[in-house]
């Protein structure tokens, strides 16, 4: 193995390679290292990849060159109960046609293929080279040692693109020493094999267009919801739960996804369906104000390290910000390169690249939704109000009906109170 | 059809180091009054025995989540690194 080289990128996840392939088609010589066997052996997520307008400038035709499953037409969002679920649909030929809004994929597959392109382009990528610790001269960042033969690696300007706990971030001292469990959401996923013809039959699919469905009320109070995505011959299914809520219900994660998927409405939709991998994986939550410091002397944060994550309930974004930061990591360390200046204040025009793209702008729009996701009504309250107004609608049982006012007004003061409500909407509406 | 923790590596892969990347210091943990690990950890690496008063950390079914090192409220971590190169968890589709 090489000594030397223009840039070290630690992790060959999406953030990783997007930066690796920005650095190595600018012709740096760029090492690429994943403490996987492969890329995405470590690596999962709920199933929904977002389009990925920052990989369309390298990949014109992305849905033609991806290992992509099925492309997502149908959106759906259900309040769930123990028995009942209220859902609300939307399914769009908008949808349908390139290039696609989203994609479920399989991250083994998906983050290979990646990294292999930024090989193609001239990234020299090590699989099984766990980054231990930073090489520094002072302050500044001068390279990683790795576990693999204990060795040393340098290069004037690293990208720590190495996930959620990011140790790279913590020892330079951009990220807190210590985690709020509060900011931090745990994952758990079952993929279940059905064939192709039973999902599109279930989930009224043709060819290889795909359903997600988003759920709350399907954790028993802990603060977090569930999801069911279509792959091609295969269910992701899974829950996201908040960790200081799940620490402190005292319930655990395989319980309740085993309780999820038991539920009646759910169980049906998986019916024949065999067990193929169970996985787990942290999620950043906190949003803007977890974000750490992204640069320091020879070194940029991306992706998930950077806590680049956006949570509002209807949409979960984390691949779509880590390829875009990964994207902008390379192009600030090759503008540092030019400059032949790697210090802080160089580096710092990444800072500023991210604040004029999509990903901080609209970080620091959803600001407020971790706070407003902070309340336990959502999880248990407001779809038993839901479900149980459904209910009270559609059913026949001889006694005469109120007015849909009065039912409203009456549901809404047993289950939430008019206050909590009235609260509720106001940070639901500042929020979102 | 259910998860069975308990029979993991029927269903996820692993390549189990002889070393393991993350060590506990179990003493710390009998006097921690929360012990979020051992409900909030998905694979069940942690068991709280509460007739002996001990803690039982096994690594071989970790799948690197890290949900033990942001719950643990006690810093009862000797270490936590991910495993050595070519170690741990493999998922092969998810």
């Amino acid at each position: 193995m090489k000594r030397s080289f223009d840039a070290i990128v630690i992790g060959a996840g999406p953030a990783g390679s997007s930066a690796a392939l920005t650095l190595a088609k600018a012709g740096l010589d760029v090492a690429l290292l994943e403490r996987g066997s492969y890329p995405g052996e470590k690596n999962m997520f709920g199933g929904v990849l977002h389009r990925l307008t920052a990989l369309e400038e390298h990949f014109p035709e992305f849905w033609n060159q991806a290992p992509l499953e099925r492309h997502i037409v149908k959106k759906s969002l259900t309040f769930l109960t123990e028995e009942s679920s209220f859902n609300v649909n939307f399914d769009t030929q908008a949808s349908d046609r390139v290039p696609y809004n989203g994609y479920t994929v399989y991250r083994p597959r998906f983050d290979r293929w990646l990294a292999d392109e930024a090989v193609k382009a001239g990234a020299k990528l090590y699989c099984g080279c766990t980054v231990e610790d930073l090489l520094k001269d002072g302050a500044q960042i001068t390279g990683v040692k790795v576990m693999r033969d204990g060795g040393e690696i340098k290069a004037p300007v690293v990208i720590a693109a190495d996930g959620v706990l990011s140790f790279a971030a913590k020892k330079a001292g951009l990220r807190r020493p210590a985690f709020d469990p509060a900011q931090m959401a745990v994952g758990v996923k079952a993929l279940i094999d059905l064939p192709k013809e039973v999902i599109d039959d279930r989930f009224g699919l043709v060819r290889d267009q795909g359903a997600s469905n988003e759920l709350v009320g399907c954790t028993q109070g802990v603060r977090g919801g569930g999801f069911l995505y279509t792959n091609y011959d295969s269910l992701s299914i899974g829950l996201v739960m908040h960790l200081g809520s799940l620490s402190e219900s005292g319930k655990t994660p395989y319980d309740l996804l085993n309780a999820f998927m038991e539920q009646p409405q759910m169980a049906k939709l998986l019916k024949g369906g065999r067990l193929l991998e169970y996985s787990a994986h942290l999620v950043p939550e906190g949003g803007y104000d977890m974000v750490p410091e992204t640069h320091g002397p020879g070194i940029l944060v991306a992706g998930d390290a950077a806590a680049l994550c956006i949570v509002t309930g209807l949409n979960l974004e984390g691949i779509n910000l880590a390829t875009h930061s990964g994207m902008l990591a390379g192009k600030a360390a090759i503008e540092a390169h030019q400059r032949k200046d790697f210090s802080k204040q160089s580096l710092a025009c990444y800072q500023r690249m991210l604040e004029n793209s999509y990903v901080m702008q609209d970080l620091k729009l959803y600001r407020r939704t971790p706070h407003m996701l902070h309340n336990d009504r959502i999880y248990t309250q407001y779809p038993e109000l839901l479900c149980g107004i459904m209910d009270e609608i559609y059913r026949i049982d001889g006694t005469p009906k109120e007015t849909m006012t009065k039912l409203l007004m009456r549901a809404v003061k047993e289950k939430i109170g008019l206050k909590n409500m009235i609260a509720d909407v106001y940070s639901g509406w500042r929020a979102l | 059809m259910k998860i069975n923790v308990d029979e993991i590596f029927d269903v996820t892969s692993f390549r189990i180091d002889r070393e393991p990347h993350i060590v506990l210091d179990t003493k710390v943990c009998v006097g921690c009054d929360q012990r979020g690990c051992t409900n909030s950890c998905p694979a069940r690496c942690y068991t709280w025995s509460e007739e002996d008063q001990k803690m039982t950390f096994v690594y071989d079914g970790c799948l690197e989540c890290g949900t033990c090192y942001v719950v643990c409220r006690q810093n009862a971590f000797t270490r936590w690194s991910y495993p050595r190169g070519g170690f741990g968890v493999s998922f092969r589709m998810t």
